[in-house]
């Protein structure tokens, strides 16, 4: 009873700010302006067709890219004396203490046709070089602001593998790769499922990193969204058929990768 | 280094945040030798082992492996296995997968592999478990994958730390003659870390008693538990009574009071010495028969003899007989020269 009791507060707070939007969602989405029934809205998304599928195919390289990364770092984090982990870990939090659109303008600031690099690489004669407004740039963007949150669950995870277990694998014969490959990689699965989540749900649907880094000719389902309700594209009932639709894209993509997942462990348990 | 030395340390020195744990070991260790290592806890044996596994780099001196030097090798290309004093099995395997694991890097057939698992695990009584997670077993169950695991292998040499730890009485026995025999039947050389010295008498080619860091004394059984080198390692084998004495000249001590014949000499005249007399090595006889008198303080029963306590010339003195006393009864004490073990006394 008692435990009834203490979790409504919670069911409240789920009913008011994740049950109630979402219906409000899904009433805007199959509306129109006259509050009648109509799917018109969705399958008007179908138009932006090559945006969706730009949005997840952008998401989906930085967050490998991330992957990559961040793998091998939080192994390697996870490994260090009690000290240095703790300053690895000051070391990648920090550019998050810092305003998320001031860390991209810095980067505008960075990749611009007369901006550093370009001045840079102007000392040697060479470029300049088109690297602002295109699509590496943006994935730039996504891997630069969101590789922490690779990290840290890699990390966090990682650090709960038995030194010991490692060495039994040595002890056996693996070498190094092997050890990564049939010891570390299964025990990290976790790790990496909540990692590929934690990048990928904020980088499909982002909007600012896109319109700073991306210029026009790279819009995102994001910038799409916020067109609708903010910018002069004002029509807050495709807005939201396109939300719903991303809601949907998210689902799928997370249980696909689910499923890889559990085949991930079930394969680590064959080697 | 003779021709079948299989292992050597080398004055190994390590240090752990400045603080020495092995001060300079010296150790041949033979082809084919079930070699013991016995100590109290703390002593370095299991840093030992590590050395000889790789997990460990010796702040100074070397390892050789069959005469070649092996400071520089990864632990992955030692020809050595190790059961580790705290199992370290795989989380994610079950305990077919677990066994399974060396063989499946040394990339045998599936065939092969299936039929060595499957001998092994028989072997230390956990047929049927195979598709069992190894986080759904008791203590002494992982303990027995992490032995089935590291032996399947068939290394060279197997390094065993307190392998039966967590084993009750009976299945320890039974385990230790499987070892020895699997030992003898497949040659491998066993270095074999345990905290039972009745274990380490019965098991062992070799023993190497350690205390602090250092080897107190290396030999075979019978002449640790006989000659035992110093006070120390005849407390560490097997209960002894050890007291203050001195040695007057070759062949006569003095201690409780009196003058024994002995068999030891090379002493200097009137060097204070340790002696050590074993409990089951004094005979009780009739008070006036006896070279000490003394008066029973306690009795046990130890199953298959009485263990009493008996006050004599102000020690209490331990002693084992098939039969018992009194409490209270006085009793003689025989102790003949062969059973004075003479040591010099050490130094603290
Ligand atoms: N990684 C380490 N860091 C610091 N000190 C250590 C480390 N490993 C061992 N020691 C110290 O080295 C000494 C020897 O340890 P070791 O594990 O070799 O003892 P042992 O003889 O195996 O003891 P036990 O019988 O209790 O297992 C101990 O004092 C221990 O505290
Ligand atoms: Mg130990």
């Amino acid at each position: 009873m008692k435990s009834k009791y203490s979790a409504l507060p919670y069911y409240v707070w789920m009913a008011l700010f994740t049950i109630a939007p979402l219906i409000l969602v899904l009433v805007f989405a199959f509306t129109d302006n006259n509050g009648a029934f109509t799917i018109e809205n969705i399958s008007q998304v179908g138009e932006y067709t090559n945006v969706l599928v730009r949005s997840v195919w952008l998401a989906a390289v930085a967050t490998v890219i991330c992957l990559l990364i961040a793998y091998p770092l939080a192994y390697i984090m996870s490994r260090l004396g009690p000290s240095k982990q703790r300053t690895m870990v000051m070391l990648i939090m920090l550019p998050m203490w810092m305003n998320f659109l001031l860390r991209t303008y810095a980067w505008m600031t960075i990749l611009e046709n007369n901006g550093l690099l370009n001045r840079f690489f102007g000392l040697f004669g060479v470029g300049p070089f088109d690297m602002i407004n295109t699509q590496g740039a943006v994935v730039l963007g996504m891997v630069y602001n969101y590789l922490p949150f690779m990290i840290l669950p890699l990390y966090t995870i990682m650090v709960k593998i038995d030194n010991r277990v490692i060495e039994a694998a040595q002890d056996l014969g693996a070498s190094p790769l092997k050890v990564a490959s049939s010891v570390v990689l299964p025990l990290s699965v976790p790790g990496i499922s909540t990692g590929i989540t934690m990048v990928f749900v904020p980088a499909v649907s982002t909007f600012i990193i896109s319109r700073m880094l991306g210029g026009g000719g790279n819009l995102l389902i994001g910038d799409l969204i916020d067109l609708q309700f903010l910018g002069n594209a004002y029509n807050p009932h495709l807005g939201s058929a396109i939300s719903l639709v991303l809601m949907v894209i998210i689902l799928l993509c997370m249980s696909v990768m689910n499923q890889f997942g559990e085949e991930e462990e079930r394969e680590g348990m064959l080697i | 280094m003779s021709t079948n030395t299989i292992i050597s340390l080398k004055d190994i020195v390590v240090e752990f945040d400045g603080e020495r744990v092995l001060e300079g070991l010296d150790l041949d260790i033979h082809d084919k030798e079930f070699v013991t290592f016995l100590g109290p806890s703390g002593c370095g044996k299991t840093t030992t082992l590590r050395i000889i596994g790789g997990f460990v780099a010796p702040k100074n001196g070397d390892v050789f492996f069959e005469g070649k030097r092996i400071n520089d090798l990864p632990p992955y290309k030692r020809q050595v296995n190790t059961v580790f004093q705290r199992y370290a099995l795989f989380p994610h395997l079950n305990v077919f997968e677990n066994v399974a694991f060396g063989l499946k890097i040394q990339k045998l057939p599936e065939k092969e592999i299936r039929t060595r698992v499957l001998e092994m695990l028989e072997l230390v009584n956990l047929k049927g478990f195979e598709n069992r997670g190894v986080n759904q077993l008791s203590g002494g169950q992982q303990q027995r994958v992490a032995i089935a695991r590291a032996l399947v292998n068939h290394p060279k040499v197997l390094l065993l730390d307190e392998p039966l730890g967590a084993l009750d009485l009976k299945l320890r026995k039974e385990m230790q003659i499987e070892l020895k025999k699997i030992q003898q039947s497949l040659g491998i050389t066993f270095i074999y870390v345990t905290h039972d010295q009745e274990e380490a008498l019965t098991m062992s080619d070799t023993v190497v008693v350690m205390k602090d860091g250092d080897i107190q004394q290396i030999g075979t059984p019978e002449d640790i538990y006989n000659e035992p080198k110093n006070a120390f390692v005849a407390d560490f084998i097997g209960e002894s009574n050890i007291v203050p004495g001195i040695m007057k000249k070759d062949f006569l001590v003095e201690f409780a009071g009196r003058d024994f014949e002995c068999v030891d000499s090379g002493f200097t005249p009137m060097e204070q010495v340790d002696v050590v007399v074993r409990p089951e090595d004094i005979k009780v006889v009739p008070t006036i028969a006896g070279h000490i008198t003394g008066i029973v303080e306690n009795v046990t029963f130890k199953g298959v003899h009485f263990e009493m306590e008996v006050l004599a010339c102000g020690t209490h003195w331990l002693i084992h007989s098939t039969q018992s006393q009194a409490v209270g009864a006085s009793i003689g004490m025989q102790i003949g020269p062969e059973d004075i073990h003479i040591m010099h006394k050490m130094e603290e």
